[in-house]
């Protein structure tokens, strides 16, 4: 009962990165920007967290304000070379990627200097619900979390609501399904993909800085080892909608804290195994549900009103 | 006319990178009138009107509005001033009901809730009136081609337009639902409204319209009223100077002889009970029974989605039927994939030119021998050879007046009617016994248009087969020896050019398979 | 003449780039313009340099080849990275268990298995995309994470070296060693092999039938499909040969430089090979040069963090602006 209490709350904490950077990735993807520069815009958003908390003196909200504020600017840099300059997206989600890798190692070093141990910041507190939390079992489980898990959930829950039930929803998804149809009408296309590029580069950024906050309290270099990819699969098989990414994240997470609950449970089996099954399962996961699943009509492409039909 | 031009555009000049698409047209529009905007393809029709409506930015000219100059700088501004315009490619979201269709872009009573019923109850009181009933909560990609055209002009009035653009709006209209949209036409612009209406067919212009200009590349010919309008002179106006009418396809309303076909020879197509079912289970096409001689161009009609693609695929060995019986002279070619059947067999003229048929980003040699590059005389074991293709791709490209700075240039440089002079040297520069053609004419001005007909017609007389499949009714009844008619995948009927009727064609490209067509079978 | 405006605005994203990153070298405090002279130069001062300059050529032209030929057609194999590890993998485990065998059995069967190894690791993506459709970008990058874990399990097994303190196996045998073409300072007959590759992919792709497919098929699969290509077949070819050329470069490191296994050996070789075929363009003539260029810079870029202590990452920086300038380029000349 205890292990299983543990294993349900682990993998609510461990759920909100995946939440994020997945809500980040759908809500630019439904006005068409596709972002493949995640795992990059991860790196650099923990590596901002971190050393914005390390040089406010361990403030958490300036690590997610710097983090935040990063992964706006990445986000703003893909709207601007794909909407504007109307340049290949996953190229330059590439390239923003790559530069996002470089930068998160070279500002720590620039910053604190090469060192043999990292300096640690305050991890996030956990903030129960009062009443809430005295519940037995789903107090622990749900109630007593640090305020990201929180977030996450009313995050998903709002973004839902907004999409499917607002008329400004409504005008929103039909930038990502049809642009022509969307500007004909006189729906700003542009301004709806600059808006949801940033915010949800700005997601994406918080998502990285989960990892310094929560996990481990300092940053190394490739912590994000994979989470951004598979986020993308992740948005891909909740069919690019925001309840589904909730629960896709939840199971995202159980595997991930099972893996790793596995490795110190004592298991005779090198924990190098454990290590390839969030990946193996992903992929097995895609086998099943990939063809299924529906994306956004006009995703990873760029709208030119002035383009001929030919 | 005492009455004012509520409308007027002024010496537009539209560049496309260096093309000039618009030199200098003006155009004045009544209220209360239908105006016909008139020419063949590429002579700038739709961007003008696209100048107006604001989704192109113009390089030059003034549009005055209720004798006021507008300064309309996207779709919004014209939707404000009250134009509308109808695309010929629906701008609808396919996901999306026909309420939302119609809602999108404007405030609704309740945006933070979404509860649409006023707005629901506006639609259906609009289409009563207008004559256009649609089912507000339907969703769009269940509808079919004539109810989605609906939604687009209820879309339009449902902002309170008072000129309406429509473009080409009889595209892939049955003749039945081509006489209803006019009547529509004829209720809005008795309530006020004034409508363009966009178009390259000629007799549609002198049926519906109160005043018609002519448009031929880029520049105004003739702005005449329907009473002086004759035929002639809208003919010259649109084809210019250079073409030859008398000895014109195009304008020769079908009178051309048309050379016997050899019935005792071996068919050069027999379809077998074909059938195509999808990997789900959904029936494509169903009991293809038909023949084509040698020699014979035999016409397909039908509203696009009918099964056209697939029945081209099928004849092509693109797809494989899942039933039946395909042979090419006597010769079982059911399961021959595609690249056997290029050589010799069959030449193919995709109907979705940029989807299924052009290489854009490989240059127009590259293009040019897409399907016999691993024929003679293009290759030599695995290797090609560029020297001989380049020779042979610059005489296609002077016979066949494509507009290209050489072989190469990149495909994605070229217009979309010079796209479809590639498509259509590819599939007559090499011989085939049956050459499948799917809207080959598409993108078109009225002499290629007629130069393509030439050709198909040239093939009668070797002997070889042509099966044309066309969403243009007009072209089939032009140039085929018999037509069938495609609905839902089966062929509904098939008439001999004797018997070609264009409101019996109709009839059964709606699915009404009317007694009196049966009647009229036995009767002939 | 049109070579030279072919170059102009790689040479603008180079200056241009330079200039970017000049800022953040002075922000460090360094000399600048000595930081510019050791990126660029020290290739070319020693004997050594350069040799360790061509060295870094070798794994990038073909980690770049491995982008650029599914990128030919149309797909995108991140999965370069893996493809060498598992490569590298296979190559020293028979050359280890094969130890005792003569050099003109054991060599080939070391290059041959890294190779295969490779396209194996490759065919997994590139089966998934024929069989199920699924995107070939995810699969096989996520297959990297999956190959981090076997070197890691292969290099701290049975196999392992335990008097190194990094996991790393044992030599393998001398047989398996690739010929030098000079000994001091060593430069092994890799080169030549990458040389060939990078030649022989050039002539496939421009002058075969089977590479015009190719082409066709990264041009328009669908309109390729029509006229009687089978796209998804070369979807598979193309990215089981970038799998195979990956492995190769795999082989190449082990028999060629370290002569054992090492964790890390793939260091940052898939992102500049994705850098180096952007760079290009995907033109598989102009990869070798980028490579090597780039290769200029990494070299550069080692000695300036041990000479000058200014961070390696700073040089990854310019590459990665580089490549946003050239494609900048693009655009402008589109207007």
């Amino acid at each position: 009962m205890d292990s299983l209490v543990t294993f349900l709350r682990l993998t609510l904490l461990s759920m909100v990165p995946f939440v994020l950077a997945a809500q980040g990735t759908m809500l630019g993807g439904r006005t068409g920007v596709f972002n493949v520069a995640q795992e990059g815009i991860m790196l650099v958003g923990a590596s901002l967290g971190f050393i914005g908390s390390y040089l406010a003196g361990g403030s958490t909200l300036v690590g997610i304000a710097a983090a935040v504020l990063v992964g706006g600017i990445f986000g703003l840099a893909l709207a601007y070379f794909t909407t504007t300059l109307k340049m290949n997206q996953f190229v330059i989600g590439l390239s923003l990627l790559f530069i996002g890798t470089g930068l998160s190692t070279l500002i720590p070093k620039l910053v604190i200097g090469v060192t043999l141990s990292q300096p640690l910041i305050p991890t996030l507190q956990d903030l129960p619900i009062p009443l809430l939390s005295q519940i037995p079992f789903l107090g622990t489980v749900l109630f007593s979390h640090n305020i990201l898990v929180y977030f996450a959930i009313v995050l998903s829950i709002g973004l839902w609501y907004f999409l499917f039930r607002t008329q400004l929803g409504l005008e929103l998804r039909s930038v990502g399904e049809n642009p022509n149809a969307a500007d004909s009408l006189g729906i700003n296309t542009s301004k709806h993909r600059y808006v949801t590029a940033i915010l949800g580069g700005m997601l994406i950024g918080l998502a990285g800085a989960y990892l310094p906050m929560v996990y481990t309290g300092t940053f190394t270099e490739g912590m994000v080892k994979g989470r951004g990819w598979l986020t993308i699969a992740l948005t891909f098989f909740a069919g690019w909608s925001p309840l589904p990414v909730l629960y896709g994240s939840l199971f995202f997470a159980g595997i991930e804290v099972a893996s790793y609950r596995f490795q110190a449970g004592g298991i005779a089996i090198p924990y190098q195994y454990l290590l390839m099954v969030p990946y193996l399962a992903t992929i097995l996961v895609m086998m099943f549900t990939f063809r299924k699943t529906r994306v956004p009509g006009f995703l990873g492409n760029n709208y030119d009103r002035e383009k001929r039909s030919l | 006319m005492e009455k004012e031009a509520i409308l007027e555009l002024r010496n537009i000049r539209k560049v496309f990178d260096k093309n000039v698409a618009l030199d200098s047209v003006s155009f004045s529009l009544y209220p209360g009138e239908i105006h016909g905007l008139l020419g063949g393809n590429g002579a700038g029709k739709t961007t003008l009107m696209n100048v107006l409506y604001g989704l192109y930015r113009r390089d030059d000219g003034d549009i005055n509005f209720h004798g006021q100059k507008l300064n309309i700088q996207g779709p919004k501004d014209a939707i404000t001033h009250g134009i509308g315009m109808v695309h010929q490619h629906f701008l609808q979201i396919g996901s999306y009901t026909v309420l939302e269709n119609i809602v999108l872009g404007t405030d609704v009573s309740h945006p933070v809730t979404m509860k649409l019923s006023a707005e629901a109850q506006k639609i259906i009181d609009l289409g009563n009136r207008f004559r256009l009933p649609v089912d507000p909560n339907a969703v769009v990609d269940t509808l079919p081609v004539g109810t989605r055209q609906k939604v687009e002009i209820l879309k339009a009035l449902y902002r309170g337009v008072e000129v309406l653009i429509l473009d080409e709006p009889t595209t892939n209209l049955t003749p039945q639902e081509v006489d209803d949209l006019f009547e529509s036409l004829r209720v809005i612009v008795n309530e006020g409204l004034s409508i363009v209406f966009i178009t390259h067919k000629l007799r549609e212009v002198l049926h519906v319209c109160d005043r018609i200009t002519v448009l031929r590349e880029g520049r105004n010919i003739t702005s005449l009223t329907r009473a002086e309008a004759s035929e002639e002179i809208f003919v010259r106006a649109m084809v210019g100077d250079q073409m030859k009418i008398e000895g014109s396809v195009y304008f020769s309303h079908g009178s051309m002889a048309n050379t016997a076909v050899d019935e005792s020879a071996t068919p050069a197509l027999e379809m077998h009970d074909v059938g195509l079912k999808t990997k789900e289970g959904i029936s494509r096409l169903a009991g293809l029974n038909f023949q084509i001689r040698q020699g014979e161009l035999f016409g397909v009609a039908g509203v696009a989605g009918n099964g056209q693609r697939e029945l081209a695929e099928c004849v092509t060995g693109v797809v494989i039927p899942t039933e039946g019986k395909i042979l090419m002279k006597g010769q079982d070619v059911t399961d021959v994939p595609v690249c056997e059947l290029l050589k010799d067999w069959i030449s193919y003229i995709p109907e979705d030119r940029l989807h299924d048929g052009f290489l854009p980003k490989a240059n127009v040699a590259q293009n040019l021998i897409l399907g016999y590059h691993r024929q003679e005389p293009y290759c030599e074991g695995s290797f090609i050879k560029w020297d001989t293709v380049y020779d042979k791709v610059r005489g296609y490209i002077g016979e066949y007046k494509i507009k290209t700075n050489g072989p190469e240039d990149p495909g994605g440089n070229l217009s979309g009617g010079n796209i479809q002079r590639v498509m259509i040297a590819r599939a007559f520069s090499m011989n085939s016994h049956l050459m499948v053609a799917h809207n080959p004419t598409r993108g078109l001005d009225i002499p290629s248009m007629d130069f393509v007909y030439n050709k198909m017609l040239e093939r009668k007389e070797t002997g070889a087969s042509t099966l044309l499949i066309s969403e243009d009714l007009d072209e089939l009844l032009l140039i085929c020896d018999r037509i069938a008619v495609l609905y839902r995948g089966q062929i509904v009927g098939i008439l001999a050019r004797k018997d070609f009727d264009k409101y019996v064609i109709g009839r059964l490209m709606s699915g009404i398979q009317a007694e009196e067509t049966a009647d009229l079978r036995a009767a002939s | 003449m049109t070579i030279v405006r072919k170059l102009v605005p790689y040479v603008i994203a180079i200056i241009a780039s330079f200039a970017a990153a000049g800022i953040f070298i002075a922000l460090t405090g360094a000399n600048v313009f000595q930081a510019y002279e050791t990126i660029l130069f020290t290739s070319f001062r020693t004997p050594n340099g350069f040799v360790q300059t061509l060295l870094k050529f070798i794994p990038l032209t073909l980690q770049a080849l491995a982008f650029t030929i599914p990128l030919t057609a149309g797909k995108f194999n991140m999965g370069g990275e893996g493809q060498m590890i598992v490569g590298a993998i296979a190559a020293s485990v028979v050359g280890i268990l094969g130890a005792d065998l003569p050099a003109v059995i054991l060599l080939p069967l070391v290059v041959l298995a890294g190779v295969a190894a490779g396209a194996i690791w490759g065919f997994i993506p590139a089966w998934l995309l024929y069989k199920f459709n699924i995107n070939e970008i995810l699969t096989s990058m996520l297959l990297n994470f999956v190959s981090f874990q076997i070197i890691d399990l292969v290099a701290t097994g049975s196999l392992r070296d335990p008097v190194a303190g990094h996991p790393t196996t044992v030599q393998i045998g001398q047989g398996g060693f690739l010929p030098m073409l000079i000994k001091n300072p060593p430069l092994n007959a890799g080169l030549i092999l990458a040389l060939l590759v990078a030649a022989g992919v050039y002539l496939y792709t421009t002058r075969t039938t089977g590479g015009y497919e190719l082409v066709a098929t990264g041009a328009n699969p669908r309109a390729a499909a029509v006229f009687g290509i089978n796209v998804k077949r070369m979807f598979v070819f193309s990215i089981v040969l970038a799998g195979a050329i990956a492995g190769l470069s795999g082989v190449i490191e082990v028999a060629g430089v370290q002569h054992r296994l090492i964790v890390g050996l793939q260091h940052n070789f898939l992102v500049l090979g994705v850098i180096i075929a952007l760079i290009s363009r995907g033109n598989n003539l102009a990869v070798p040069f980028v490579a090597f260029f780039i290769a200029i810079l990494e070299i550069g870029a080692s000695a300036m963090q041990r000479t000058m202590n200014v961070p390696i990452e700073m040089v990854f920086i310019v590459e990665a602006l580089v490549l946003l300038f050239v494609l900048l380029s693009d655009v402008f000349r589109r207007r």
